[in-house]
């Protein structure tokens, strides 16, 4: 393909809205006015989700872990593997708000503020099944090094405890980052809102005005903001995943796993970016905001980590055998023939062969076609776990004590429930919060209007 | 002392004005705009803000309490294994790393509430919600006898409207 004309490529690097000024509050806000009863019936079913999913915790307090169906060898069943799931989707809202703000990749500002809010709410959704699957969830603080009668203290040798502390501390500075860039669009809602709102938008915006102090101190925030959740985002998937690699399971103990854990964070995130973004540009108009160039450059995001993710996968395999280790051997031929062969190959297919199309570049704009994939590569990625997990915990180096495990209803229905809690939390905020950043994408605007008038 | 507050469609015409303005000796100033503008922002303030430093004493104070704990925690109540030293400092340095950005984050965030003054209050009464939408706001406080000069001078770098706040 010859490259387009330099004019066009200037074009596409600032590709900003082309609507005047004040449009941008008027469609950014309009988003959150009013609901339909399509809303409300969607805000039911997921809240029905939630409630069947506590249903079934409560009885599985009540019961014990045993209805969870986790039995010898293996238990670290669904609920790990859905957690391992929604952290990884945490990672796409940090990647897009700190990453690309570092390196200046303005084409973000369409897209940061729905990949934060997501972020918040899967790491919340992640949470939950920490306590979920210890079963004894009042015990669970005794995870927290805290002073108490026994005089003991946790250990901090162990990599269960840097996932507490590095989930936490992620979950503290995605809300802060949510937070900070939230304040001057809360600012906007509070000078347009009547009644509830303008209350609610007076105590967030907290007296902001613009002021060039302000200013001068929002863009410091958010530079320290980005420079300290950078190296944050890449070591929390690390964390999660030496809670495997730092084991002598096979199939667990690779010292790959920290690179592929957190290239397929990235890449499920940004697939749940857009399962999620692409029916509500649709529903809300937003195709102005959130264009043809920014689906383009996703698609090559989701391309590049779909890369990065197989070569983790051939490496395994690779290092299996060239490794020579027996238990290891077997463990893999397992994966892809054994028992859990069906999972094993929707991962493979659906993370590594058919995101390769997006090598089409009309497929990489077609809005169908990626919303399609992106379910998909969300089907893939939690299957991946799932192999990792599952597969691992049940050919382990004595074959008497191997054993075969399947979900148990219970688990699915919570696991199905996270799903709900996930859209719930998502439907309410879309109410709530302005889903593009609305000073970002002003910035934009206003620079393209100079350019227009020949200031620049 | 009357405040003048004059409107600007771009924030180049207002950081022209005030470098003027401050080459005149009128110096306090302030503007109202609804995205960040660097030519704006440094016109009126040059230093950066001083959120930086709350980020580098909570990065601090973060690491030291990281390896601070652990290793106290871990002589407190000690565990031997294998014959290893109780304390062992490549675990506890995940811990430091992530209490360096905990404290790093939620410092830089209460250093922008501070000096942003970020918190439920009564807005200036020069604050307009135009001024969260497209234009930018200008105001100088100034002794009775310069508002003709600075008038002049806020219309004749591009202001769109000027006007009188309070006297």
């Amino acid at each position: 393909m010859t490259p387009p004309p330099a004019e066009s490529v200037a074009a596409m690097i600032r590709p900003g809205p082309t609507l005047p000024d004040s449009q941008v509050n008027r469609d950014i806000l309009r988003v959150m006015e009013g609901t339909s009863a399509g809303y409300w019936l969607l805000v039911l079913i997921a809240a029905g989700f939630v409630g069947l999913a506590g249903g079934i915790w409560i009885w599985q307090v009540y019961e014990g872990l045993g209805i969870a169906g986790y039995q010898h060898p293996i238990f670290w069943g669904a609920y790990i593997v859905t957690f391992v799931f929604w952290v990884g989707i945490a990672h796409a809202g940090t990647l897009i708000s700190a990453i690309l703000y570092l390196f200046r990749a303005k084409w973000r500002n369409a897209i940061n503020r729905s990949a934060e809010v997501m972020t918040v709410i899967a790491v919340l959704t992640a949470a939950q099944f920490l306590g979920i699957h210890v079963g004894r969830i009042w015990k669970s603080y005794f995870i927290l090094p805290y002073p108490n009668q026994r005089a003991l203290w946790v250990n901090f040798k162990s990599p269960l405890l840097w996932d507490t502390f590095a989930i936490s501390t992620y979950l503290t500075i995605s809300v802060l980052f949510l937070f900070v860039g939230l304040i001057p669009d809360f600012a906007v809602a509070r000078d347009r809102a009547a009644g509830w709102r303008k209350l609610l938008y007076s105590l967030l915006a907290g007296g902001w005005q613009g002021t060039a102090r302000q200013w001068k101190a929002h863009n410091r925030s958010v530079l320290h903001l980005s420079g300290l959740a950078t190296p944050l985002v890449l070591s929390v998937h690390s964390v999660v995943s030496w809670d495997f690699a730092m084991t002598i399971v096979p199939g667990w103990h690779a010292t790959v796993f920290g690179p592929y854990f957190v290239a397929g964070a990235i890449f499920s995130g940004f697939a749940m970016v857009l399962t999620v973004m692409i029916p509500v540009r649709r529903i809300y108009g937003l195709e102005e905001y959130i264009t043809d160039y920014h689906l383009d450059n996703m698609s090559k995001f989701l391309l590049l980590t779909s890369t990065i993710v197989s070569y983790a996968y051939l490496s395994e395999y690779f290092i299996a055998w060239y490794g020579g280790v027996e238990a290891e051997q077997t463990s893999f031929w397992m994966r892809a023939f054994g028992p859990y062969w069906i999972s094993t190959w929707i991962m493979i297919l659906c993370n590594g062969v058919f995101p390769q199309l997006l090598w089409i570049s009309k497929l990489r704009t077609n809005v169908p076609f990626l919303f399609v994939l992106s379910v998909l590569i969300n089907i893939g990625m939690w299957f991946e776990r799932y192999v990792i997990i599952i597969t691992g915990l049940s050919r382990e180096y004595n074959p008497a004590v191997w054993g075969v495990y399947t979900p148990s209803y219970p688990e699915l229905g919570i696991v199905a429930g996270s799903f709900g809690f996930f859209a719930l939390f998502f439907l309410l905020l879309l109410k709530i919060v302005p889903m593009v950043a609305i000073a970002e994408v002003k910035e934009t605007v206003i620079h393209r209007r100079m350019h227009d008038e020949g200031a620049h | 002392m009357p405040r003048l507050r004059g409107s600007y469609d771009r924030p180049d015409r207002i950081a022209e004005a005030i470098t003027q303005l401050k080459g005149r000796g009128y110096t306090d100033l302030e503007t109202y705009a609804p995205a960040p503008f660097p030519e704006v922002d440094n016109a009126v303030i040059e230093k950066p803000s001083p959120v930086r430093l709350f980020t580098l004493v909570g990065g601090l104070t973060g690491v030291v309490t990281g390896y601070a704990l652990t290793i106290w925690m871990a002589n407190d109540w000690q565990i031997m294994l294998g014959g290893k030293p109780f304390t062992s400092i490549p675990p506890y340095t995940i811990i430091a790393f992530e209490l360096t950005i905990l404290f790093g984050g939620v410092l830089t965030v209460l250093g922008l509430f501070g000096v942003g003054r970020l918190y439920p209050r009564k807005l200036d009464a020069a604050y307009e919600p135009r001024f969260s939408a497209e234009e930018f706001g200008l105001v100088v406080r100034c002794r009775e006898r310069d508002v003709a000069e600075i008038e002049a001078l806020m219309r004749g770098h591009g202001a769109v409207e000027v006007t009188l706040v309070e006297s």
